[in-house]
């Protein structure tokens, strides 16, 4: 016999143990890979490239991602060295009894070594081939075609799982290669001192003490998957949480920037480009170039009076939408302590939509940095998300250090407007700006409005109000229509939530790696007391009692790391993933919901051995 | 021979096959006999002959391939698991040759573990403890784990353990097999107090004390029950 052909037949004779090794190793890989080539194709991260979203949101689910992501690995590297530890736990007695053969301490260790790394790479390689197949199905569900992934995150995975899993791995080999084989064959050492006073028996206490001496007995393996289930929780409220917030509060502010039941007054050319505008959010593109310009697309102050006069009528935005090059206007700033002058920011330009609006008429609010315009602003403005990573942060390339858009000015056609907030808007993909209305008409010398933006009354009767407001402005002007924003906004809030869903796959593919590890754990609980429950069994006990003592383990093992990893999980997402988390008591049913079910799934897997175990004849648990 | 419903256990044509691999392995042939109610019975053989699996299907552990087993009338050939827990709960008292005490249990949870399905006051166990712990010598041993004990003592306790629920019937398998013979003779003297207190009693050994016991003999040899002896 070689000396691989040991550890090669080992595994393949242990195939229920070999495969769950494999398995979760397979999942731990393959849900890190998912997450960074998704990542990527969404356009955020390591290799951002905007083209749907905007910067806020892109930096939202960016910081959400990298979260999950750092978790993702811690879990894999306490996964790995927890599933080393079981398999060196169950093999205790095996290296005591080819040590008692004389086989030397280098030789058990190369036999387990040989082991553990044709165990990983079996993991990582299927890891890598299912984190791509996952990463092309969810990209063709959620986008039209498939782009090819950043491919090089595939070795990057692999590299890092591998030696971490080495690393992890031969720690426990190690420790249980250099154990002397007496040590190793002796009777198991409970570590369990005599009891100081007779405690009463009680008729369900002793299956109580069975269930938690057991799991004082074997400490070390208690220990790990508590910890593991601790970080795996967290991931799952990071995730769960986290993802649940954020996607109500990016909805929130992607549906309050346009406003509720909205309806757009323009021409036909313009309402389609208003359209086209907020549609870039969800990745639509513009064909030519479009003149805002131009004369034909002003709205007669009749039409904003008359509109104004109907009773159905709540609120009338008047907008003058245009398209410009814009500049960064540069700022300093003074140390006071030091009186020392710095710059803040430089003279970048770039392309935007400037909104021309009135604050005391919006039908729409902002998620801002900073504030939104008021009434009596002059020569202020609020820029888009977009603009501000573009244009407004440090650029070392063009030795900018500091920079700080709520310090800084934009300009456009030799005129200068203070930057006063930072907003979150779908709008050009978040290449906006707001400045109040009467500065943008000073400025370029365009006296009406080229789109109306109104909301109607709550008693309102929506289709009757349209109709009856589209044959008002038709009768003062032909050219004129009226539109209902709400699907360009449901389009939106649509794509959005089907980032967030995708995204929290990641949890489902954790859960179940976990679920997995913990099957794994399980077994080797129902191991090594299964000659007790083959006596309780023989004495009387039913098999419910077998499978009730090890729920009980299962249960005190998960509530331990479920309050452990949802309190850290909490505080994580609530003060660092999301300023002005969006949290409404729905969220947070819908939150415990998710996060009950998942403890449900675990602990429902997680006596899986247990049901074979109490199912299986006495005689052939025993032997 | 009494017949079924007289008998304390009544075994016809009883058969047990195993299969290994391919291979099958006859352990028990077709063997017919009775043991009548409040008799000391000696299953003897040597070593492969079919004695513990005769126990083990005695208790109901194991089913057998072929033939019918009664104990105290029932036939537990067909019985499902939940019925065969509790009539081992309440009938059967079983002793192990390697004594097989749950680890994480005191000396004395181990004796009172069979009376917490069998409805039993609480204080009502806790007598009964203290006194099988009496009976079999350990009662200063009672917060003990299996761990702290010896072999001899183990065994005492998993005697103490197979009579709390006072049971008509006792099974042992080999129970002085792994004592040395003072530990030995204690077990023959517990044996002896349950003979005098009427219990059917089944052991299997090839310990001549405890031979000297015996109401009846059953001499196993390749799976045929080669004597009967009364």
């Amino acid at each position: 016999m070689s000396k691989a052909a040991f550890p090669i037949n080992d595994l393949l004779r242990r195939k229920l143990q070999t495969t769950l090794t494999i398995a979760t190793l397979t999942l731990s890989v393959a849900s890190t890979l998912f997450l960074l080539l998704y990542g990527s194709r969404l356009g955020f991260n390591l290799a951002s490239t905007s083209g749907t979203l905007t910067a806020g949101l892109t930096n939202t689910l960016n910081q959400f991602l990298l979260f999950v992501g750092i978790l993702i690995f811690a879990v894999g590297a306490v996964l790995t060295s927890f599933i080393a530890f079981l398999m060196m736990a169950q093999r205790t007695r095996d290296f005591g009894l080819i040590k008692a053969a004389g086989c030397p301490n280098s030789l058990v260790a190369g036999y387990f070594m040989t082991e553990l790394l044709t165990t990983i790479l079996a993991g990582c390689v299927f890891g890598l081939i299912l984190g791509v197949l996952l990463d092309y199905a969810a990209a063709n569900i959620v986008f039209s075609a498939y782009r090819l992934p950043n491919f090089w995150f595939a070795p990057l995975v692999f590299g890092v799982f591998f030696v971490l899993s080495l690393i992890f791995g031969v720690l426990p080999l190690l420790k249980a290669s250099k154990m002397s084989p007496v040590k190793a064959l002796s009777p198991v050492d409970y570590s369990l001192t005599p009891e100081k006073k007779h405690k009463s028996i009680s008729r369900q206490g002793l299956t109580l003490r069975i269930s938690l001496r057991s799991l004082y007995r074997r400490q070390s393996a208690s220990l790990r998957i508590i910890i593991l289930l601790s970080i795996v929780f967290i991931l799952l409220t990071v995730s769960v949480a986290g993802g649940i917030i954020a996607s109500g509060t990016t909805a929130s502010w992607v549906q309050q920037t346009t406003g509720k039941n909205t309806i757009a007054i323009a021409t036909n050319s313009m309402g389609n480009q208003y359209e086209l505008l907020l549609s870039k959010f969800s990745g639509a593109s513009e064909t030519g170039v479009f003149n805002y310009s131009n004369s034909t697309l002003a709205i007669p102050e009749t039409v904003v009076a008359q509109i104004r006069a109907l009773p159905t009528v709540d609120v009338v935005d008047s907008r003058l939408v245009l398209n410009e090059q814009v500049q960064e206007i540069d700022n300093f700033t003074i140390d006071p302590e030091t009186m020392v002058t710095s710059t803040v920011g430089g003279n970048r330009e770039g392309n935007a939509i400037v909104i021309g609006v009135n604050p005391e008429n919006l039908v729409g609010t902002w998620g801002v940095n900073g504030r939104f315009l008021n009434a009596n602003d002059s020569y202020a403005a609020v820029i888009g998300d977009s603009i501000s990573q573009s244009m407004y942060s440090p650029d070392l390339s063009k030795q900018i250090t500091l920079a700080n858009p709520l310090v800084e000015g934009i300009g456009f056609q030799d005129s200068t407007f203070n930057i006063v907030g930072v907003c979150v808007d779908p709008i050009n993909n978040g290449l906006v700006t707001y400045v109040p209305l009467a500065n943008l008409e000073n400025v370029t010398g365009i006296s009406n409005p080229n789109l109306l933006l109104i909301t109607l009354k709550s008693t309102a009767d929506q289709s009757a109000a349209i109709a009856q407001i589209k044959t008002l402005v038709q009768s003062i002007d032909p050219n004129l229509n009226a539109f209902s924003l709400n699907s360009v906004v449901e389009k939106n809030v649509n794509f959005l939530a089907s980032t967030w869903q995708t995204i929290m796959l990641l949890p489902l593919f954790i859960l179940a790696s976990t679920a997995l590890c913990l099957v794994g754990y399980m077994m080797l609980a129902v191991d090594e007391q299964r000659q007790e429950f083959a006596v309780l069994r023989a004495v009387g006990a039913k098999p419910r009692i077998v499978l009730f003592v090890l729920a009980i383990q299962s249960l005190i093992v998960l509530f331990s790391s479920f309050g452990v990893g949802i309190s850290l999980g909490t505080i994580i997402t609530l003060l660092v993933l999301l300023p002005q988390p969006l949290v409404t008591s729905f969220t947070i049913l819908e939150i415990t919901g998710w996060l009950l079910a998942a403890l449900a799934v675990m602990f429902l897997l997680s006596l899986y051995p247990a049901y074979r175990l109490s199912k299986a004849a006495i005689l052939k648990i025993m032997a | 021979m009494p017949d079924k419903e007289d008998a304390m256990i009544y075994a016809e044509a009883l058969g047990k096959t195993y299969l290994i691999g391919k291979a099958k392995i006859e352990v028990l042939k077709d063997i017919t006999f009775s043991i009548p109610k409040a008799k000391f019975a000696v299953v003897s053989g040597p070593s492969g002959s079919g004695k513990t699996t005769l126990l083990n299907l005695i208790a109901g552990i194991d089913r057998p391939t072929r033939g019918k087993i009664f104990v105290q009338g029932e036939d537990l050939t067909e019985k499902n698991e939940n019925f065969l827990s509790d009539f081992r709960c309440s009938n059967i008292g079983f002793v192990f040759q390697t004594y097989n005490l749950v680890s994480t249990l005191t000396v004395a949870e181990n004796v009172a573990f069979p009376m917490e399905w069998s409805e039993k006051p609480e204080e009502d166990v806790e007598k009964r403890v203290t006194e099988l712990l009496e009976t079999v010598g350990l009662q200063d041993r009672a917060n003990h784990f299996p761990s702290q004990l010896s072999g001899g003592e183990q065994q005492r306790v998993a005697f103490a353990r197979a009579l709390a629920n006072d049971p008509p019937l006792l099974l042992a398998d080999e129970p002085t097999g792994n004592l040395d013979e003072k530990n030995a003779d204690k077990i023959v003297q517990v044996l002896q107090l349950l003979k005098e207190k009427g219990k059917t009693v089944v052991v299997s050994t090839h310990d001549l004390q405890i031979k000297h016991l015996a109401d009846q003999v059953l001499s196993l040899e390749a799976g045929k029950l080669a004597n009967q002896n009364e």
